[in-house]
């Protein structure tokens, strides 16, 4: 199982859980992680794919071809608050509402 | 006269408020060849994209975010001409006026100490995973971006 840490709005999408734990095979890659992600939580993986919401690995932001140990801390990113990441320039996300 | 300041209290993210003064005469402390203090305060607005904001709470990645932030300081100290660099983030929830994000530096000129000032503010907004939901009228909306 890989633990993955969710926030602001990625947590919301999913409910407010604040980590997901999914079936992965140790030593698959980031690209193998989003089609799980598409596979199971169809919104958050299209936000992934579409780049808006971004992978970290042991706190770094990773690429597709990065290799995830199940041991690894792996996160879910949505756009700081401050604005762009360096994979993440351009095209703003229309803000995620929130119901409570 | 140079003080020994632990590098954990020059970058720090916290819930608690900051006293702007207590942090600048940190950094002052380090070296009596300071001679310029440039220095970043952010603030909660109470309007945002049109929208009227009640209170703003803060999201942070631990570990990360203070990660980031030491990233930043050491890269400010490295490619600017400057001597010292404190970077503070709070997060929770923070009520409208209160102090948000704080940036000092202390170099020999001020030119340098700006300059190294705007970078640090610039950068740990690109760099740093800090979320924003803003409190509404309309409802609770997790902001991408600080206009």
């Amino acid at each position: 199982m890989l633990s993955i840490k969710l926030f602001g709005m990625v947590k919301t999408l999913a409910q407010q859980q604040k980590e997901l734990s999914l079936e992965f095979v140790d030593g698959q890659k980031v690209e193998d992680l989003v089609e799980v992600l598409r596979a199971q939580y169809p919104e958050i993986g299209e936000l992934v794919l579409k780049k808006k919401v971004l992978i970290s690995v042991n706190q770094e932001i990773s690429h597709p071809d990065t290799v995830i140990s199940t041991a690894d801390e792996v996160a879910l990113l949505p756009p700081f608050a401050g604005g762009s990441l360096e994979a993440n320039s351009k095209g703003k996300m229309k803000n995620a509402k929130v119901s409570r | 006269m140079a003080v020994e300041i632990e590098e954990t209290m020059l970058v720090r993210v916290q819930a608690e408020d900051f006293s702007v003064d207590e942090e600048i005469n940190r950094v002052r402390a380090r070296s009596t060849r300071i001679g310029g203090i440039a220095t970043f305060l952010g603030t909660v607005r109470d309007r945002s994209k049109g929208r009227d904001v009640r209170l703003l709470t803060f999201e942070h990645y631990e570990g990360m975010a203070q990660k980031k932030l030491r990233e930043i300081r050491e890269r400010a100290l490295q490619d600017f001409d400057v001597i010292e660099v404190l970077v503070l983030h709070r997060y929770g929830a923070i009520e409208i006026g209160e102090n948000v994000v704080l940036i000092v530096v202390g170099a020999e000129h001020r030119a340098d100490a700006f300059r190294a000032c705007e970078w640090c503010i610039d950068e740990l907004k690109k760099i740093t995973p800090i979320w924003k939901l803003e409190e509404t009228p309309e409802g609770d909306v997790w902001v991408e971006e600080h206009p």
